[in-house]
């Protein structure tokens, strides 16, 4: 479209392109020049002070236990999001629901697990096998009832051992799982929300059934709202599994670093081994945040608005 | 399919594609429809003007129940929407019913609303291969024959993103006409168009009438509706204030309300 054809206008000779003095910006060269002396402080600093001990870090940061806390995170991390964006996914569609004995349901659970704090609910699960020696599934209030009935019935149909099921991980997990699933309810009904409700009459239109249009029409329109902040979430969720140390999981990253730190009494080098390991992590998830945000957003925007979108950022593309 | 089995077609309705009798619609205590009666043949295009809150939106988004109605009856082919009558009582359909139903009425909306996340072809598609379930390729096929009918031939694998609001919207027609419905609804189809991109879609829709498909048409367009329609009915307040040939209305309106009307718009 911009493109200018010079057999094209007759008239009209092609003025020259105008050069003009651009504007200094002497506040951007002080800034600058601040940022640099800064900058050649701070790694001055990291490379001459000897506390950091960096030989020591680089030592022990990748011994063999450490590496299996990293897999222990990444693990409850995944499930953890997994099992959340499914409970999300869930409340959220029964929160919007027209039935107002699922809506207040969807409202309990949010309100619950918002409220109480990770680390306690972390705690609370890693105690659970106190109020509970066996889990037992089975038809409900069986014994209550044979007691009243003075019946020998019994309705459970397998049980396991609490302790066996509620291991430090299993304890950790559904924890955290649970919370992010209040969350993600929240996410994932702003998404909905956010679509045109114009969308779901034409679908129905169509005569598709409102799970088909959930599915296929609301959901991946409101995947570009829920992303974003699923990524925030995600992030939020690998520092967070350092929390099921108290449950206590003895296995997952930032005990294993913090234990090396107390049993050599170089408990600040670990701290940094501590950053250092989350930092990458965390890069891995951003990279794939980015994919999955362009995934959602196809046929978001036309080209053209695309071109002027990148003409606006000027060098940076 | 389902709910057009267990009821048989109404003796009233015979014959007609769809009958409205004192059709009535409340929007809490706002009255949007206040007694209208009104019947569409196989075959017959009509439209229906007047001006803005007249209730002629309203009256075409009953005929496909995204609008409950509160009183009367209101038939498509014979069969009640929205509810199957046994002896003196109505039952409501089920949502399942409910979208058997509006398979067979097709529906064009002022905003296109086109599924933005599916390319052209996509949008054509999505009905018939996830509601009939009908096999991808013979979808596929008379997706793009459609596309071809409304020009759109080339633009088969396009985001709406990247069309204009005429070629939207005839992708839009051309994703009601893939479910092979017997009645088509247009709801100020070209409202919501560049002036010069009215003529186009106006076109495909003429092509429709000849090819003798049934369509109510909400519209601001008087020459279509004077040389496409077989009918047009003037709405306003509510109830049906004047209907006849679209070249009679037009040229020779009767009520005092239809002229004042008509005198702003031609």
């Amino acid at each position: 479209m911009t493109q200018l054809d010079e057999n094209e206008a007759p008239g009209q000779a092609q003025p020259e392109t105008i050069k003009a003095v651009p504007v200094r910006h002497p506040g951007r060269w002080v800034a600058v020049f601040v940022l640099a002396v800064l900058t050649a402080m701070f790694v001055h600093m990291l490379v001459t002070n000897k506390a950091f001990q960096w030989s020591f870090i680089i030592d022990n940061a990748f011994r063999p236990p450490v590496i299996e806390g990293v897999r222990t995170t990444v693990a409850l991390t995944v499930f953890a999001m997994i099992i959340g964006i499914a409970l999300g996914i869930v409340f959220a569609v029964m929160r919007l629901s027209p039935n107002p004995i699922l809506a207040a349901a969807a409202w309990l659970y949010t309100w619950f697990f918002r409220a109480v704090p990770r680390l306690v609910l972390a705690i609370l699960f890693g105690n659970m096998a106190i109020l509970y020696q066996k889990i037992r599934f089975g038809f409900p209030f069986d014994t209550w009832l044979a007691d009243r009935l003075g019946l020998d019935i019994n309705g459970t149909i397998f049980s396991i051992d609490a302790r066996t099921f509620l291991s430090g991980f299993m304890a950790g997990l559904l924890a955290l799982a649970l919370s992010e699933g209040a969350y993600m309810a929240e996410i994932v009904r702003a998404g909905i929300l956010s679509v045109n409700p114009g969308q779901n009459e034409a679908a129905q239109a169509l005569g598709m059934s409102r799970l088909l249009t959930m599915r296929r029409i609301v959901l991946p329109q409101a995947m570009r709202v829920i992303v974003p902040p699923t990524g925030n979430e995600t992030i939020a969720m690998l520092k967070d599994t350092s929390l099921v140390a108290f449950v206590p999981v003895t296995n997952e990253l930032f005990f294993r670093l913090e234990a090396i730190g107390s049993r050599t009494f170089q408990i600040f080098p670990m701290l940094v081994a501590a950053c250092i390991w989350y930092l990458m992590l965390t890069s891995v998830l951003l990279v794939g945040q980015y994919f999955i945000e362009r995934y959602f957003a196809r046929g978001a925007a036309s080209e053209r608005a695309g071109m002027r979108l990148r003409a606006l950022g000027g060098s940076g593309g | 399919m389902a709910a057009q089995g267990t009821t048989q077609p109404a003796q009233e309705a015979a014959g007609l594609v769809v009958k409205a009798e004192n059709l009535h619609k409340q929007f809490g205590r706002l009255a949007v429809l206040r007694g209208i009666d009104l019947e569409v043949k196989p075959g017959e295009v009509m439209c229906v003007i007047g001006p803005s809150g007249s209730g002629k939106s309203t009256f075409l988004r009953c005929i496909n129940h995204l609008e409950k109605i509160n009183g009367g009856r209101l038939w498509v082919n014979g069969h009640l929407v929205g509810y199957r009558q046994k002896g003196d009582r109505l039952y409501e359909l089920r949502d399942r019913e409910v979208a058997a139903q509006r398979r067979e009425i097709g529906m064009v909306f002022q905003q296109f609303n086109l599924f933005p996340h599916m390319t052209a072809l996509g949008n054509v598609m999505e009905a018939p291969c996830r509601v009939r379930r009908e096999g991808k390729q013979v979808v596929r096929e008379r997706a793009v024959k459609l596309l071809d009918r409304v020009g759109l031939a080339d633009k088969v694998d396009t985001y709406p993103a990247q069309l204009s609001g005429g070629q939207q919207q005839r992708v839009a027609i051309a994703r009601a006409l893939a479910m092979q419905p017997t009645l088509m609804l247009f709801d100020e189809p070209t409202s919501a168009l560049d002036p010069e991109l009215v003529g186009e879609v106006l076109d495909v829709m003429r092509q429709l009438a000849v090819d003798g498909m049934t369509m109510v048409v909400v519209t601001h367009e008087m020459g279509f509706a004077r040389e496409v329609g077989d009918s047009l009915v003037f709405m306003d307040g509510g109830v049906v204030v004047e209907q006849g040939h679209p070249r009679e209305v037009l040229s020779n309106p009767q009520h005092p309300r239809t002229q004042d009307f008509l005198s702003k718009v031609l």
